[in-house]
């Protein structure tokens, strides 16, 4: 008890410092003035009795160091001691502070930013009630494993499986919603009843959905919308429980707003509404999902009842399955039920997620590791700097573990303040990611926030960092080999030491070298898409698109309404040509069809050849800036009264009839899925050029046209082309669809510069990264590097001085510096070119057909490193070349 | 100059201050060394550290007064952890010392 009060006070003490110690001189001197003032009483002369009375008090300066190590915490004192001593040599050397603390503060801020990511996508729990009880339900089979399952097989598990505390179905649907006078496309769920009291989530509002309203097909059109959407659509009403949404064409009860921060069961999509599932065939327009056991169209999740563990969940999913494949042979046969963590569509995001953000913190994290590898090359050249200093010391005997202690305090004061500048570069890395408005037509949520995981990762990562670059040097400089120190400076250990720096140097040439390479591949390959051949002409196109079947339009009514826009579009000023479609490329959505050339025979199915395929109307070419090669366009006159036709392109024309014309040849275009080929027989009557339909990559792809008044879809999408200014077209054909349906929600409405802008986001946010790191990575590698031969130059001035007594010429000694530098500038480059080789090659996805070892690219970062590090090593030995060969022997 | 014995600096202090009452620094050493009859020599300085380590301890508090010249000065008095303290101490060293007294004593007396 009262070792635990002195504790206490003595901590107290310690955090208090200057007080005490005024206090205690009062004290004392107080006492001495008592002394004085008795023996003065007695008779002593007043400086006699001074002398007397500091006598008999015994030596002040020991008593109060006697009673200071009693006051605070010795080893506190310590560390603040050291803390001191630390910040004053820091201030000694500022530029090397600053270096050091920009360094770490990058990469640090860089890492921690990636990893806010990797902790919203991979670790963040569901925003639900005890999310850990979730299990996500995959369908397994022969084919490999999906995320989805049909309804009915859906309410087999559920009613059987006798494990779950509740099994919840759920899946996405486009929507176009009006409220309050705006359209907007959005996406929603729709789900089984039980969802919300499975999860566990309560309305801020209202109610949320109940079996009831999930009980019968098409009876309760009734929503539950998200916190988001009734804050920015619904001005936060608190009356909005009972107003009507516009939903496809229908209108909703809303029954109740979601809590803040509930984004569904998805971390890759967040939805706006939430439907019951029974009204999946109204919302989709009569297109029933529901029935079907063959369709698979639901998402499951499960909360297991409690006490049942995983184990048995999977064994009763087996059972299920098995009886489900008996019951059902032609639907079920060969199927299992996988369980997987609940949030990434199944189990199909996870892989993809992890291996994109685990690239990014590789990067990141590999940047921060050269950071290190930098600062722990600059500390171990102060270290040997300062080991006369830290030899004396040792010899007076300083423990090895406080002057360790007192290196690694040094780093951690380092590391620990650039950390908080790399948490507030973080904050704002995150706020300008999230600004940043990903032109893809998918929910993602960007919402990435700081909370207690970051900011322990931070806080974590600082603290390694500092072991990283702190604890080699510190254990370097502390060795205790004292009399070859003090002896001699250029001692035995110096040339390990020099070692591992020239080794660190080494490492950092050949990692920024992989990384600018990729970076020099990235933007060869962003550089190679600009004079790309398309297969049309993106300059002065624009397009805008929506979907004529989320507003309920009928065939017959989409058809007039389609064909009085393309009139009204044709006849706005500066539109040159326009045109309808389907698709349009460069698209994420697209549609391949399998086609079999009449007469043909086709052993298997899977051997016919796929095509893109779309539906356009005449002109359609003349507005994309397409090559027509062969034959003639679609005309009015190609409707459902007349022979169906087709144009293919130039890949296809050479699959189906090599060597022959295509013109006037019949085929089938059959849908893939099914493998069915009942699609009818189409003759064609044009082939144009080929191009890239879903993606850079494409090279040689067959694609197929049919025209829109022969195969009517309500995916619509107007291009035109303009001589004029493409943003002012844009606008002006937008306008053009809101005169014709003002509650039209429009899909997507951008100029071709933008659309081509998405296929190419990965490619540049990969080539933005690469580059960015890569520069920093250089620059390191350029500090260090000068930082090494500098230390190399000084240490040898005497060496160099000899040399140049003894006759060497001052070109002589500037080659030797050089060649020293360039020798592990050389060896760096090497070991680089092989890691890059071998990396490189996971970049093919979006290298857009440049090589991954692309000579140029190669060739380029290759002379710039060599470039950079020769101004590096040359400062460093124009010194060398300057030195005054009396000045060095002297001064040795 | 005397020195005191070990360990007994601790128990004077705490006697000292239970019978006279709060008082300064050098009050407590006047007083220890008019006690033994000027027999012990404090190096008065030491008196400090021995305070201090009290009152950590919590035996005895210290606060701002003034003394008799007129000056700010410390005083410390003794709580009442500090007089169960002296007790206990008390006891031990009576113990102690009879024990030694008796092993020191002339034969023929036991």
């Amino acid at each position: 008890m009262s070792s635990l009060r002195a504790f206490a006070s003595r901590l107290l003490s310690t955090l208090q410092p200057r007080r005490r110690e005024d206090d205690l001189d009062e004290e004392i001197r107080g006492h001495l003035d008592l002394q004085v003032e008795e023996y003065v009483r007695a008779g002593m002369p007043r400086d006699e009795a001074r002398a007397a009375a500091l006598r008999r008090f015994g030596r002040v300066d020991s008593i109060k160091d006697e009673y200071r190590d009693l006051r605070g915490l010795p080893a506190v004192d310590a560390v603040l001691r050291d803390i001191r001593y630390s910040a004053r040599l820091l201030r000694r050397s500022p530029g090397f502070a600053v270096m050091a603390f920009l360094t770490l503060a990058i990469g640090i801020g860089a890492t921690t930013a990636v990893f806010s990511l990797v902790n919203r996508a991979l670790l963040r729990p569901l925003p639900v009630e005890r999310p850990h009880e979730l299990v996500s339900l995959n369908n397994a089979g022969a084919r490999g494993m999906l995320p989805m399952f049909s309804y009915p097989n859906y309410v087999d598990i559920r009613d059987r499986a006798g494990v779950f505390a509740g099994l919840v179905a759920y899946r996405f649907a486009p929507l176009s919603v009006s409220a309050n006078g705006v359209n907007e496309r959005l996406w929603g769920y729709e789900v089984s009843g039980n969802y919300f009291d499975v999860l566990g989530v309560r309305p801020v509002l209202g109610r949320t959905l109940s079996p009831a309203d999930d009980a019968q097909r098409g009876a309760h059109p009734v929503v539950v919308v998200s916190f988001r959407y009734w804050q920015q659509r619904l001005g936060a009403d608190p009356a909005a429980v009972g107003r009507p949404v516009l939903v496809n064409g229908r209108s909703y009860t809303l029954i109740g707003v979601a809590p803040r921060g509930f984004f569904g069961t998805e971390v890759v999509a967040a939805p706006d509404l939430w439907f019951p599932l029974a009204m999946q065939p109204v919302l989709e327009n009569g297109q029933p999902q529901l029935d079907d056991r063959r369709s698979d169209t639901v998402l499951v999740i499960g909360r297991r009842a409690p006490g049942v563990e995983r184990p048995q969940v999977a064994a009763a999913l087996d059972r299920v399955a098995a009886d489900l494949a008996r019951e059902f042979p032609d639907v079920n046969q060969d199927k299992r039920v996988v369980l997987s963590a609940p949030g990434f569509i199944g189990d199909a995001m996870r892989g993809p997620l992890l291996g994109f953000m685990g690239l990014l913190l590789a990067v990141a994290g590999l940047v921060l590791l050269l950071a290190c590898v930098n600062l722990a090359s600059l500390l171990l050249a102060r270290a040997i700097d300062r080991r006369r200093e830290v030899a004396v010391r040792l010899s007076i005997g300083a423990g090895r573990a406080a002057l360790v202690r007192q290196l690694l305090i040094e780093s951690l004061m380092l590391s620990s303040t650039a950390g908080a500048a790399g948490l507030a570069l973080a904050w704002w890395l995150v706020r300008a990611a999230a600004a940043i408005r990903i032109p893809v037509d998918i929910p993602v949520v960007l919402d990435l926030p700081l909370d207690a995981n970051v900011l322990g990762f931070n806080i974590a990562l600082s603290v390694l960092t500092a072991a990283m670059f702190g604890l080699v040097p510190a254990l370097q400089a502390t060795r205790a080999d004292l009399i070859g120190v003090l002896k001699d400076s250029a001692a035995s250990t110096e040339r390990h030491s020099v070692a591992w720096r020239n080794g660190l140097i080494v490492v950092q040439v050949a990692v920024s070298l992989v990384l600018l390479t990729g970076a020099g591949l990235m933007w060869r390959a962003l550089g190679h898409t600009g004079s790309m051949a398309l297969g049309f002409e993106p300059d002065g196109a624009v397009e805008v698109s929506f979907d004529l079947r989320l507003q309920g339009y009928t065939a017959a009514q989409g058809g007039e309404l389609q064909q009085r826009l393309l009139g009204s579009v044709r006849a706005l000023p500066g539109i040159r040509q326009a045109a309808l479609a389907d698709v349009v490329p460069i698209d994420l959505h697209f549609s391949r069809s399998r086609v079999y050339a009449e007469g043909a025979v086709v052993e298997r199915d899977t051997r016919a050849p796929m095509a893109f395929s779309s539906r356009i109307t005449p002109g359609y070419f003349a507005a994309m800036g397409t090559r027509l090669e062969d034959g003639r366009d679609f005309t009015d006159m190609d409707d459902l009264r007349s022979t169906p036709v087709a144009i293919v392109n130039r890949a296809l024309a050479r699959q189906l009839w090599p060597g022959a014309a295509a013109i006037g040849r019949r085929f089938r275009i059959g849908r893939p899925a099914s493998g069915q080929t009942d699609g009818p027989l189409v003759e064609v009557v044009g082939v144009v050029e080929g191009g890239k339909y879903a993606s850079f990559n494409d090279e040689g792809q067959a694609a197929v046209y049919r025209p829109l008044r022969q195969s009517y879809t309500g995916a619509t999408s107007v291009v035109a082309r303009t001589d004029g200014d493409a943003a002012s077209a844009l606008a002006l054909v937008r306008n053009a669809v809101r005169d014709l349906d003002p509650n039209m929600p429009i899909g997507s409405a951008r100029t071709f510069d933008e659309r081509l802008s998405v296929p190419l986001l990965p490619a540049r946010v990969a080539a933005l990264a690469l580059g960015s790191f890569g520069a920093l990575a250089l620059v390191l590698a350029a500090i260090g590097l000068y930082g090494v031969m500098s230390y190399s130059v000084s240490s040898r001035t005497h060496e160099i001085g000899v040399r140049l007594a003894l006759g060497a010429q001052r070109g002589d000694v500037l080659r030797m510096v050089l060649g020293e530098g360039g020798r592990l500038v050389a060896i760096g480059i090497v070991a680089g070119i092989g890691f890059a080789v071998l990396l490189t090659r996971l970049m093919t996805a979006i290298l857009f057909g440049i090589s991954p070892t692309d000579p140029a690219t190669y060739a380029v970062v290759v002379t710039a490193l060599f470039g950079v590090a020769l101004v590096a090593c040359w400062l460093p030995a124009r010194r060398a070349m300057r030195t005054d060969p009396l000045d060095a022997l002297r001064s040795a | 100059m005397n020195d005191i014995p070990p360990g007994t600096l601790t128990l004077m202090v705490l006697r000292t201050l239970e019978q006279m009452g709060p008082l300064h620094g050098y009050g407590v050493a006047r007083r220890i060394e008019q006690v033994s009859g000027d027999r012990i020599q404090l190096n008065q300085g030491t008196i400090y550290p021995a305070l201090l380590q009290l009152e950590q301890r919590g035996w005895i508090k210290a606060s701002w007064g003034v003394s008799e010249n007129n000056r700010r000065a410390r005083f410390y008095a003794i709580t009442r952890t500090g007089r169960r303290r002296l007790a206990a101490e008390e006891t031990r060293w009576r113990r102690a010392s009879e024990m030694i007294l008796r092993f020191l004593a002339p034969e023929d007396a036991s």
